[in-house]
């Protein structure tokens, strides 16, 4: 018994060194990574030509993937060709989340000829890759290489990423061009909206050829912020009979926050079951014609 | 009259002698506005003293050494003229900025910044002020200041807080851009991402510090440099 505990008390007090030697030395090495990553911060006030040999130092060293990253960035604001080389070395070398970083902080150095080896990074590398070449691309506004992947995609997904980057990069002609792709996916109507692209959207909510298109065109007509897009919806919705149609016309106007179109459709409207789906609407919209319609209403009861 | 104003009437910038004596005679009469100003006064005081951070004696005789060689080698070199394109008014911009709306997970959409309003901002450019430059510290200070101090449980804070950060930091970049300083827009365009990484929903707090963490040490950096290629102009170090 008296054994048992004596042996109990001496495990414990190892665990104890044990703990407390390993948080020590975590304690040091968070300090030197602080220091490290300090040094690198006062490198951007040094000549290039003397940072650059410290920094690839860092990079290839038995660092932490902070202070790396770190390096990182001090490397893409380093003038110098062998920089940029070195940025390209280091993304195709690593993985995980360095290469995430080696790949993006290309895009910040922006060197033409480094940005010409992202393709290649592109297509050998996984998901994760793949979203930081576009990244990369999007940082360096490199509109034709997202073009050129998007032209490429082998499927849905890629083509989805490639088009909604483009979007970002208000990449309008581009868009345009792809909308004649076969299969065109509800993510190029989402990237005309984002890129506020109103003119192409109004051309897909009129065009009845393939209804499900023209639902998801009308609906993303209200992402567009532009001052012809209300009335364009009120138009759509006072313009058709379909039921479908003219709730994604409503939908649009809710997301555009339209609320002097739904009060139009309200009182133009003879209904009482479209008056009741439209008074929702309003009430979702917090507009403050609903006061108007309610003393209306309880005008009507005196 | 706006903050805006206030702040160029603080940095002593972007304001004409008319402009100046107005606002001066606005101060002495108007004790709402004075009141205002000594708020601005004292936030921007602040920015300068955030920026100044005790180190470790040894490092700071480092980094004098470095900082000195530096000068050394280029004062030797030829010097390139740094940011003169950008100078212009940017009060106008942010103040624009403020009325836009912006999309936290739609990232970068060039169509949400008001197109109409850069021309005006750029023909009303001073190309002989720095207050672009120095409208740009500003925003990278506060920015990483509000970041720092903001607490990260403290959601509808930070979101609010990150979206003004995104808001003026697309504007800088826009302008950036249409300034031929792609590289200053590309390195904006880089913290945005960051900046909307870490306003997402599903970010969990050790994301969020690290994020924080690299974002601060890269807006330190662009500071640095900033002041650095400011002093360069001006042959002050």
């Amino acid at each position: 018994m008296k054994m048992h505990t004596y042996l109990k008390l001496t495990i414990s007090v190892l665990v104890l060194l044990a703990t407390s030697m390993a948080f020590s030395q975590d304690e040091d090495t968070s300090e030197k990574d602080e220091l490290k990553i300090a040094a690198l911060e006062a490198m951007i006030s040094a000549p290039p030509e003397l940072a650059l040999p410290r920094v690839r130092k860092i990079l290839e060293g038995n660092n932490s993937d902070e202070v790396k990253e770190s390096a990182l960035f001090i490397l893409s604001q380093i003038d110098l060709p062998e920089a940029q080389t070195l940025l390209v070395e280091t993304a195709k070398q690593v993985s995980g989340v360095l290469q995430v970083e080696a790949i993006q902080t290309i895009g910040i150095g922006g060197d033409p000829a480094a940005l010409s080896e992202l393709k290649g990074i592109y297509d050998v590398g996984d998901v994760e890759v793949r979203e930081a070449v576009l990244n990369a691309l999007m940082i360096a506004h490199d509109v034709d290489a997202v073009m050129e992947i998007a032209t490429a995609a082998k499927d849905d997904a890629e083509f989805e990423a490639a088009v909604e980057m483009l979007a970002v990069m208000d990449a309008t002609e581009e868009l345009r061009s792809l909308r004649n792709r076969p299969g065109m996916s509800e993510a190029l109507i989402e990237a005309f909206a984002i890129s506020g692209d109103a003119e192409t959207l109004r051309e897909l909510a009129l065009d009845g050829s393939n209804k499900e298109r023209q639902l998801e065109a009308i609906e993303a007509l209200g992402i567009v912020d532009h001052e012809e897009i209300g009335p364009t919806l009120v138009s759509i919705y006072k313009g058709s009979d379909d039921k479908e149609i003219r709730e994604a016309a409503l939908e649009g106007m809710l997301i555009a926050d339209y609320d002097d179109g739904v009060l139009e459709l309200y009182r133009t409207s003879q209904d009482p079951r479209e008056k009741t789906d439209l008074l929702g609407y309003l009430t979702m919209m917090d507009s403050d014609g609903i006061w108007e319609i309610i003393d209306a209403a309880l005008e009507e009861d005196d | 009259m706006n903050d805006e104003t206030l702040t160029f009437y603080y940095y002593n910038d972007g304001l004409t002698r008319e402009e100046r004596q107005a606002v001066a005679n606005r101060l002495a009469t108007d004790p709402g506005t004075a009141a205002r100003y000594q708020v601005i006064c004292r936030q921007l005081d602040q920015l300068g003293a955030a920026s100044i951070t005790a180190a470790p004696s040894d490092m700071v005789e480092r980094w004098h050494e470095s900082i000195n060689r530096a000068v050394r080698s280029e004062s030797a070199m030829p010097r390139k003229p740094v940011l003169h394109t950008w100078s212009f008014i940017w009060g106008a911009a942010v103040t624009a900025a403020l009325a836009i709306g912006i999309g936290i997970g739609v990232y970068i959409s060039g169509g949400n910044v008001s197109e109409a309003v850069l021309p005006d901002v750029i023909v009303a450019a001073n190309p002989n002020s720095s207050a672009f430059v120095r409208g740009l510290r500003v925003h990278l200070r506060e920015s990483e200041q509000g970041l720092s101090e903001t607490p990260f449980d403290a959601t509808a804070d930070r979101t609010l807080l990150l979206m003004r950060i995104i808001e003026q930091n697309r504007l800088f970049e826009k302008v950036a851009q249409r300034n031929d300083s792609p590289a200053l827009a590309r390195v904006l365009r880089s913290f945005e991402l960051v900046l909307v990484r870490l306003a997402a929903d599903d970010i969990t707090p050790e994301e969020a510090e690290e994020l924080q963490a690299k974002l601060l040490f890269e807006l330190n950096v662009i500071l640095t440099k900033l002041d650095r290629e400011s002093s360069d102009e001006s042959g002050i170090i």
